[in-house]
């Protein structure tokens, strides 16, 4: 059975290929990850460092080690599916072959065996590929990594055996769970189907497709329904429901979906002889333009879902901190140099707030149980009064005038953290410990790293807080243009000074680059895998029409009209499975058009331009290049011996 | 016109046997009767054609005899063995050892060379094959010279005579042809009817077989003539004028 597998895998090698890519892909990324990943469980903070720098690399370990989970996930989740799919096409195209094979004494074990061999086969091709490319795949992750600031300069993964030998089982677990439900289907072949030459009327929406693809489309049109009344938080959790779901829904759909999508399209094609008869090909081979359309649908609604809805929560934020602050200028610098401010003529009010380097530790109730946590980042010292005067939301419990002495508030990072109005936590300030009471819970913000304490700033000595990064909210006297006392400030020297807008605008743009950060690594691989998935369905497609291109060129279609017809039809599918992942995204981002109404009371909604500049273009070049090749490949050799020879 | 049934009691052995064959396709109005209550025997070591107009279910017929097709009522015996409703592990087994096929279609695996599908029903069965008794296989149908080549490097006629050889080497009892000689020319048409000849006078194989032609009837060794699912005509050691003469009455 091996060696005729190994035959059937020689004479089907261009149909598996995507396939090898695939698994290669995931073993070499799975292998890199968890390089990484063991790397960063085995690296030592530095000693000497401060409580703040230790804070901050723990996070960073933290975020990379999270970041490099979603990826092994991804990474799996893809090649299982582009190995399944590349298994339950090659078997629907080789139905004929298999029943011949029945025919000849072959038992279902027996075809069982075949596909199973060649799917161990297929996984050994791809691992070895796999744990190969790891290994540089190791360096560039790291490095792409600490590029991202992810991780800290002059962090390196060793190599380690039972990591590779990992990644190498389950290369080979992937391809064989990803062929079970194929075999099991070519197992089913029965052998009068050779004798028809109907073979292919195997029905392309089995059971199992109509019921998860239904009931994912009734479970994305509920949470899109739901999202039309919910708060930005849940919003954003519907919205990245409904890409995922959604997705997942269409491309299973995606049998009934391509082709109704294709009659929106029908004008336009049959409006010249090759297009009509690339729109028949279309309504005819179902399978053929839903495996191309499927991993379209999957990226575009992922990439603008998932995009969409962090930069639409970005520019909320921006919006929630214009509100939030009421002043007329902002200004950055260290705090001595703020100190410095109040006395620019023309300023009214400055608020500075010192992000400054104590630490913050105390028991507070999450879930019905109590931590004791220290925490170290986003501990502002304020100055109470300026501070309610440049801020306007009150705190929702106890009162910010009371922030004086050995007192804390709670600010909105800390929010929903479960700190209780008059409780105590213990403070480290320089080498002192001191007890400070909470007496104010200021409200929560969209913002993600937002501060988490405000103290007040006669707890902070002098030259503490003067080499303290410092931001100063600004309100110029009445009458006066705020832009002559921007100027002013900036010859005085205290830093960057802007208006509130532009620092709100800012602050968003800094929160969707660190989005566009985590999202560029997945995205990238995501586009990675669905182009292999993409043009594995087109190359696939393209081998297996070689008759019918023959029997096309017979009836008087010259070789180029041919590789046109097939162009046009490629197109095609893109356009549809480009606009079907598009209906998923704008689904995704309707629930959060209506929470941005209720939170900021504009619907602010982020198209995620870059990604789809890139995605569209790309998608129409990869399945063009790719159509034109394999079906140039495919007439290469004379018509007529094509029409004539069966087998 | 007379209608030909087996007799209860007919000393000839049989190699398959119908008995009150009814084979319906469709649902509910749709129903199609493809046989209706065929009563018909294949005798051993005997060549048997099948004849009729399209669509007379000549190749359903085929299909259930050799236990592709399950039957709507009535019964299949294959060497004396009731298949009827054999599980498929059973007719594994069978279309491995007992019955062999020779279609229009050539039914070869194109990824494998002539040499390969001729061993491959013995491999299937777990048996070792002997390369020599597949080569003189294949150089006993003049295909000596042409060993390693796959199929689409062969022409129609080579492809017939590499099922042939597979038939050949694996001996099955029973032999089902549909159309063999439906895709060739005349000579290799002849080529491939005189190997078959061949199987049932050396090799004592029995051979069913449908086809459209009145020259390949006529090298069987009897005729049955198929109508709307029945069995309505019967000719022994047919001529191909006979053969032609009863077709055309029957497609009149």
């Amino acid at each position: 059975m091996l060696r005729l597998s190994l035959t059937t895998f020689r004479e089907h090698r261009r149909l598996f290929a995507g396939a090898i890519v695939a698994v290669a892909l995931g073993v070499a990324l799975l292998q890199s990850s968890l390089l990484v990943m063991a790397a960063i469980a085995d690296a030592k903070i530095p000693p000497g460092l401060s409580g703040q720098a230790r804070e901050r690399l723990r996070d960073s370990y933290a975020g990379a080690a999270t970041l490099l989970g979603m990826t092994v996930l991804l990474a799996a989740f893809l090649a299982l599916f582009i190995v399944s799919s590349t298994f339950a096409f090659t078997v629907a195209q080789r139905r004929r072959q298999l029943a011949l094979l029945r025919l000849a004494g072959g038992s279902r074990p027996q075809l069982l065996g075949l596909l199973l061999s060649e799917a161990l086969l297929l996984g050994t091709a791809g691992t070895a590929t796999g744990v190969l490319a790891g290994v540089p795949a190791t360096w560039a992750q790291s490095w792409s990594l600490v590029a991202l600031g992810f991780l800290p300069g002059g962090f390196s993964p060793h190599l380690d055996g039972g990591i590779m030998l990992g990644s190498a089982c389950t290369g080979l677990v992937v391809a064989l769970l990803g062929v079970l439900a194929a075999a099991r289907r070519a197992a089913a072949v029965r052998p009068l189907e050779a004798l028809r030459d109907t073979g292919r009327a195997a029905r392309v929406m089995t059971v199992s497709r109509w019921f998860f693809g239904t009931s994912s489309l009734a479970v994305t049109v509920w949470m899109v329904w739901v999202g039309q009344a919910s708060e930005v938080l849940g919003a954003i959790v519907i919205a990245l429901g409904v890409s995922v779901i959604g997705a997942v829904a269409l491309s299973l759909l995606s049998p009934l979906a391509v082709p109704l999508a294709s009659r929106l399209l029908g004008p336009v094609l049959r409006s010249s002889t090759l297009g009509e008869l690339a729109q028949a090909n279309l309504r005819d081979a179902v399978r053929r333009s839903a495996s191309t359309a499927a991993p379209l649908i999957v990226l575009v609604a992922l990439v603008l879902g998932l995009t969409g809805t962090l930069d639409s929560l970005a520019a909320m934020v921006g919006e929630e901190q214009r509100r939030i602050v009421a002043g007329d200028l902002v200004a950055d610098s260290t705090g001595a140099v703020a100190a410095r401010i109040a006395q620019v003529p023309g300023v009214a009010v400055a608020s500075v707030q010192s992000t400054v380097p104590i630490s913050v530790t105390g028991r507070h109730r999450r879930a019905g149980r109590t931590y004791r946590r220290t925490l170290y980042s986003g501990i502002v010292a304020v100055d109470p009064s300026s501070y309610r005067r440049t801020h306007r939301p009150a705190p929702r419990a106890g009162s910010l005038d009371r922030l004086h002495g050995r007192t804390i508030a709670v600010a909105p990072g800390q929010s929903e953290e479960g700190w209780r109005l008059g409780g105590t936590v213990t403070a480290r300030v320089g080498g002192q410990r001191m007890r400070l009471r909470i007496v104010a819970l200021l409200p929560p913000t969209l913002e993600n790293g937002a501060d988490n304490f405000l103290v007040p700033r006669e707890l902070i000595p002098a030259a503490v807080a003067a080499r303290a990064p410092a931001q100063t909210v600004i309100q110029v006297a009445p009458g006066t243009d705020p832009a002559a006392v921007a100027g002013r400030l900036r010859a005085a020297g205290v830093g960057t000074v802007r208006t509130p807008a532009r620092w709100a605008d800012d602050r968003a743009a800094a929160e969707e680059r660190a989005n566009m950060a985590i999202f560029a690594v997945l995205m990238g691989l995501g586009g990675l895998y669905a182009a292999v998935a993409v043009v594995n369905a087109v190359v696939i497609a393209g081998a297996e029409r070689t008759a019918e291109f023959a029997v096309a060129r017979v009836t008087g279609l010259s070789r180029s009209q041919v590789v046109r017809m097939a162009l046009i039809e490629a197109s095609a599918v893109t356009a549809i499975g480009l606009a079907l992942g598009g209906l998923v995204a704008a689904g995704a981002l309707a629930g959060i058009g209506a929470a941005g109404v209720r939170a900021v009371g504009v619907p602010l909604i982020a198209v995620p331009w870059t990604p789809l500049l890139l995605l569209v273009p790309g998608a129409f070049l990869i399945t063009g290049a790719t159509s034109v090749w394999s079906t140039l490949s495919a007439t290469r050799r004379q018509p007529v011996t094509l029409v004539t020879a069966r087998e | 016109m007379m209608v030909e049934q087996t007799r209860p009691g007919e000393m000839i052995r049989l190699a398959v046997e119908l008995r009150g064959v009814t084979r319906e396709y469709g649902p509910g109005q749709a129903r199609v009767r493809a046989l209706d209550g065929v009563h018909l025997g294949f005798p051993a070591g005997s060549w048997t054609a099948v004849m009729g107009p399209s669509g007379s279910g000549k190749s359903t017929l085929l299909h259930c005899a050799a236990g592709l097709e399950k039957v709507s009522g009535g019964r299949v015996l294959l060497l004396g063995r009731d298949i009827t409703s054999a599980p498929d592990g059973v007719l594994t087994v069978l279309r491995r050892r007992t019955v062999g096929f020779i279609f229009q279609s050539f039914n070869l695996i194109g990824s494998l060379s002539a040499e390969q599908n001729v061993a491959l029903p013995l491999r299937l069965a777990g048996s070792r094959v002997s390369r020599k008794d597949v080569r003189d296989v294949l150089a006993a149908v003049g295909l000596g010279d042409r060993l390693a080549h796959r199929p689409r490097e062969l022409s129609g006629g080579q492809q017939q005579r590499v099922a042939i050889a597979r038939a050949m080497v694996t001996r099955p009892e029973v032999l089902f042809a549909d159309e063999p000689t439906g895709a060739l020319d005349s000579t290799s048409a002849r080529t491939v009817l005189g190997l078959m000849r061949g199987l049932v006078d050396a090799g004592g194989q029995t051979i069913v077989m449908v086809t459209h032609d009145p020259a390949a009837a006529a090298s069987a060794d009897a005729v049955v003539f198929l109508s709307d699912g029945r069995v309505v005509d019967r000719l022994v050691r047919p001529s191909v004028g006979a053969v032609a003469d009863r077709l055309a009455r029957l497609e009149g």
